[in-house]
């Protein structure tokens, strides 16, 4: 039961001064085990108001992070899954799935966690996920037209993730669910 | 120090336990003694197998039910319910009502237990440390709070679980054991199948059904001579224990009394049945809330009750220890906290603690006093006074090393670091046999409290028995001075009176023990008489000397009288006298006056003191009038400047003089009506005069003024006065008193002094004495015409003043 929130896109302060306040309700700090965030953030205080919900954050670099020593890519693992982390603008086309694929086999994760298009995306591809938790503030981006608020959360249970979408639509919060669950890898033999 | 299930001893040659006592069933068994205790199996001695078999399932399945209910997994929310409303149920949800808002709390609450449980014996190979265990502990701890909500957890909840959820594997182990004896002629097993009746003793048989098979049977007996063929051949108690928990009894499985696979089950309803008392008195529960408990409406908290219950006892047992303690400061929560709240768990090691326990659930939990107010709520069932008691016998143990310590610090270390090297079973006796006691300690009068009760009157209540042989350790030398001293203080706060049935009672109670050791208090009242009468002898001895040599008429007068009361003559001695000193008075010189209305007026109030009525409180009166004359020794020494002195001395006695004057006043004027009323209201406020009233006075006497106009006028006065007199009023009316009494009953020679002052002084004095003695004389008529020969207060307060004033004035005059 270890829930591991991801989000990023926040472009704090240049295209959006804060996240949304009902976001900000709902992240309370005591709640989380691990926070992804894809990148952009800008500023060191989102960073530092992230490390308050949860003293494990990773964070990747975005184009626009002020922060130059944030790596490009990151990968962990959680419990049976291993996630990986990147921002995106690196795979290009932007936000294509066999671009992002090709990532996923390069980092070897289950869960790849990318961002850039400031557009909700969850895809089961090929045995593994590939999630965009979408911009948190809704920031303008150049490449999408409606952006709306959103965030992911992950519930990862042994060899099952529950992933919760958080959307703010016409000033609502809306909650998906989308169940995924692994393959048992095969254990090799010693 | 923890004890490892397996390394109970076999059945066969388990350590003695206590006897159980009327014969109380599974004596041994204490995971099932203990359930009868606690109320969850049924306790009484005719319970059946069956019946018991059904309780105990019935109590499984409401803990069954309720851990579905309570215990939340969130991913379990199936999809053949209505599919949850996400906003509602998602994890961040902030709707406590939601399954992750349920989730998270019960998250919270898991981890104050686990911060408790990670420390619970945490000895390696211990079986609390198991995650089986843990997760069981945890489980229990959780749904017990969650049941419990307005209590929580607390922390030491956890402490009070273990010993249980231990006694219950261990009578686990036992059973296998003993299945184990005799598994060979009860299980079943057919055409080489074995069919497990219960899968506690799978293990044990299938190591068994090998060797069943090679038909060797002289190695499954162990050593068991006795051929048992059948299940009547077994004693009462095993078989009982064997028809409880097999397969096949009531309930069926679920039935089974002593079951692994029901050990949460059971030790949650423990557990509850421990915490809330099981109706009865002593709810552990109550230990843990620090709010005051509103059932029985006292204003602190159980604990600090129950703590000072402790020291109530314990005042009772040993009161040189409590007072040691009190002194220090260590108030009784500071140790008793941790003793209370965890029933001494982290005191002793497990296995005394287990037979402190037995000793405890052994008591009955239902409360023995009724309808009688009790002064501490937990010690109405002998559960809480074997509690108490227990705590109590601790201290005792360790009562050197805590007499020896001069700081709280100190003895709260003892205290905390109880040692563990004891012989438990010898402080269990002595806390058994202190349980009657704190049950009888408990009863109170329905107006005392502790606080007050060093009062010596009889009363039931305990606190009055430090001087009761109940006392059990003996006191030392300083502690029987100290209660001594006490004694004596007792003594002489209270009335004579009372202070007779006082030694009586004291005499009575301590019987021999105390006669010797206690003389203070026989000397007191002995003392008491004695000084009344010779301060009586001895004034008049000095009035007869001092007459006899200044001439005879006062002489002859004095025998002349010989009245049988003491008040009749030492008012015709002061009458005397006064006439004597007003005619010695009359060559003086005025400033002499002014010393030697001062000597009169002491000497009044000495003769004042010796009419003092026999059964009144001649102890005060002989010091006040030992006070007085002091007072006026000193005054004459000083004889600087006659008015300051006058007026100084006025200062201070004249609120002694006036009443007496007042009084005699109006009795004087009034003679013919008697208004007892005012007389009576004028003592309660004689007793602090104005200053301003006593300087008029003093003023009135040096001017000299012309008094027989105003006093005159002040007896007219007299008779519209009011109760409370004001400060002008009083001088002038006991002028007019003094005059008019002059004039009424002296006939004395006319004075031609040549000084006015000195006319008036001397006849005020005179009139002063006379009035004192009126005053007395009113008293004690009116403390005849009431009832009984004890003097009010009043009356006597008034008696001692006017008395007292008689004194100064005779001793002043006779100065001359």
């Amino acid at each position: 039961m270890v829930l591991v929130l991801a989000l990023g896109d926040l472009h704090i302060p240049h295209r959006a001064p804060d996240l949304p306040a009902k976001f900000m309700s709902m992240l309370v700090p005591g709640k989380i085990q691990h926070i992804l965030c894809t990148g952009n953030l800008c500023i060191k205080e989102i960073y530092d108001y992230l490390k308050g919900l949860c003293p494990d954050l990773h964070v990747t670099r975005g184009e626009y992070d002020e922060d130059v020593h944030y790596p490009e890519t990151k990968t962990l693992t959680i419990g049976q899954f291993k996630l990986g982390l990147c921002h995106g603008h690196q795979v290009i086309p932007w936000g294509d799935l066999d671009s992002l694929a090709m990532l996923q086999r390069q980092l070897d994760v289950d869960i790849l966690v990318t961002g850039h298009t400031h557009q909700f995306k969850a895809y089961k591809h090929e045995g593994g996920v590939v999630i965009n938790p979408g911009s948190a503030t809704g920031a303008f981006s150049s490449i999408t037209y409606d952006v709306n608020p959103s965030f992911v959360l992950m519930d990862i249970d042994g060899l099952r993730v529950v992933v919760y979408v958080y959307e703010l639509v016409d000033g609502e919060v809306k909650v998906d669910k989308i169940d995924f669950k692994k393959t048992a890898a095969p254990q090799p033999a010693p | 120090m923890s004890v490892t299930p397996e390394e109970l001893p076999l059945p066969g040659s388990f350590s003695p336990r206590r006897s159980c006592g009327e014969g109380s069933r599974f004596c041994n068994r204490r995971g099932v003694r203990w359930r009868i205790n606690l109320g969850i199996l049924p306790s009484s001695q005719s319970a059946s197998v069956e019946d018991m078999r059904r309780v105990a399932a019935d109590s499984r399945r409401s803990y069954a039910s309720l851990r579905r209910r309570l215990l939340v997994d969130p991913h379990t929310m199936k999809d053949g319910n209505r599919s949850p409303d996400l906003a509602m149920d998602n994890p961040l949800s902030q709707n406590p009502e939601s399954t992750w808002g349920r989730f998270f709390h019960h998250a919270e609450i898991e981890k104050m237990v686990d911060q408790d449980l990670s420390r619970l014996y945490p000895e390696d190979g211990s079986y609390f440390q198991t995650s089986a265990c843990q997760g069981m502990l945890r489980r229990i701890l959780l749904l017990w709070c969650l049941m419990h909500p307005e209590c929580g957890y607390g922390q030491g909840m956890h402490e009070l679980l273990a010993p249980l959820v231990f006694v219950l594997h261990a009578d686990l182990d036992y059973l296998s054991n003993v299945r184990g004896i005799y598994k060979d002629y009860f299980h079943d097993e057919f055409d080489g199948l074995s069919y497990p009746d219960i899968e506690l003793v799978s293990r044990y048989k299938i190591k068994k059904a090998k060797s069943w098979d090679l038909g060797d049977n002289g190695d499954l007996c162990q050593g068991n001579d006795s051929k048992i063929t059948c299940l009547d051949d077994l004693d009462q108690d095993t078989r009982d224990l064997y028809l409880l928990n097999d397969a096949y009894g009531a309930e069926g499985e679920l039935g089974v009394v002593i079951s692994e696979r029901f050990t949460e089950h059971d030790a949650y309803n423990m557990f509850d049945a421990l915490m809330s008392g099981a109706h009865g008195v002593v709810a552990m529960s109550d230990f843990f809330s620090a709010s005051p408990s509103f059932i029985s409406g006292a204003s602190i908290p159980p604990i600090i009750e129950a703590s000072s219950a402790l020291y109530h006892l314990l005042s009772i047992v040993d009161s040189s220890l409590h007072s040691h303690l009190v002194e220090l400061g260590v108030e009784p929560q500071y140790f008793a906290l941790r003793w209370l709240r965890v029933l001494f768990e982290r005191e002793f090691s497990l296995n005394d603690l287990l037979t402190i326990w037995d000793e405890l659930f052994s008591s009955s939990n239902d409360s023995c006093m009724e309808n009688e107010e009790y002064r501490f709520r937990v010690l109405r069932a002998p559960r809480g006074a074997f509690i108490s008691c227990m705590a109590v016998s601790m201290l005792l143990h360790v009562r050197s090393s805590l007499l020896a310590t001069e700081n709280a610090t100190s003895c709260l270390q003892r205290l905390l670091n109880f040692p563990r090297n004891i012989n438990v079973m010898k402080l269990i006796e002595k806390a058994r046999s202190y349980q009657v006691l704190s049950l009888e300690a408990n009863i109170s009068s329905s107006t005392e409290s502790c606080a007050k009760n060093r009062s010596s009157t009889p009363s039931r209540d305990g606190s009055a028995s430090p001087k009761t042989p109940l006392r059990i350790v003996p006191d030392s030398y300083w502690e029987q001075k100290w209660r001594v001293l006490h004694e004596e203080e007792t003594l002489q706060k209270s009335d004579f009176s009372k202070g007779r049935k006082i030694k009586d009672l004291l005499g009575k109670k301590l019987g021999l023990s105390r006669t010797e050791s206690d003389p203070s208090p026989a000397k007191n009242t002995n003392r008491k008489q004695q000084p009344g009468y010779s301060v009586r002898r001895r004034l008049l001895d000095e009035f007869s000397q001092k007459y006899v040599s200044q001439g005879d008429p006062v002489h002859e007068i004095l025998p002349g009288h010989g009245s049988p009361s003491n008040e009749d003559m030492s008012k015709c001695f002061i009458e005397e006298l006064g006439d004597q000193n007003i005619m010695r008075i009359s060559e003086e010189p005025c400033e002499q006056i002014t010393a030697e209305e001062i000597c009169v007026r002491t000497e009044i109030s000495s003769v004042s003191s010796m009419a003092t009525p026999p059964n009144g409180e001649v102890n005060d009166v002989f010091i006040e009038s030992e006070r007085s004359s002091l007072t006026s020794n000193s005054i004459i020494g000083e004889n600087e400047d006659e008015n300051h002195l006058v007026e100084d001395e006025c200062k201070s006695e004249f609120n002694k003089l006036v009443p007496g004057e007042v009084d005699a006043n109006s009795t004087a004027v009034k003679s013919e009506s008697s208004e007892d009323a005012e007389v009576l209201g004028v003592p309660e406020v004689k007793e602090r005069k104005s200053f301003s009233s006593k300087f008029q006075w003093v003023w009135k006497f040096g001017k000299g003024n012309s008094l027989e106009g105003g006093l005159e006028g002040g007896a007219n006065a007299l008779s519209q006065r009011s109760s409370t007199f004001g400060n002008g009023n009083v001088f002038r009316e006991s002028l007019g008193g003094l005059t008019s009494d002059q004039n009424s009953s002296k006939d004395t020679a006319k004075i031609e002094v040549g000084d006015t002052k000195m006319i008036g002084t001397l006849k005020n004095l005179g009139q002063s004495m006379l009035e004192n003695i009126q005053a007395i004389e009113s008293v004690f008529q009116q403390e005849r015409g009431q009832a009984g020969n004890v003097l009010g207060v009043k009356g006597q307060a008034k008696a001692i003043a006017a008395l007292k004033e008689l004194r100064k004035v005779s001793n002043l005059l006779s100065e001359m």
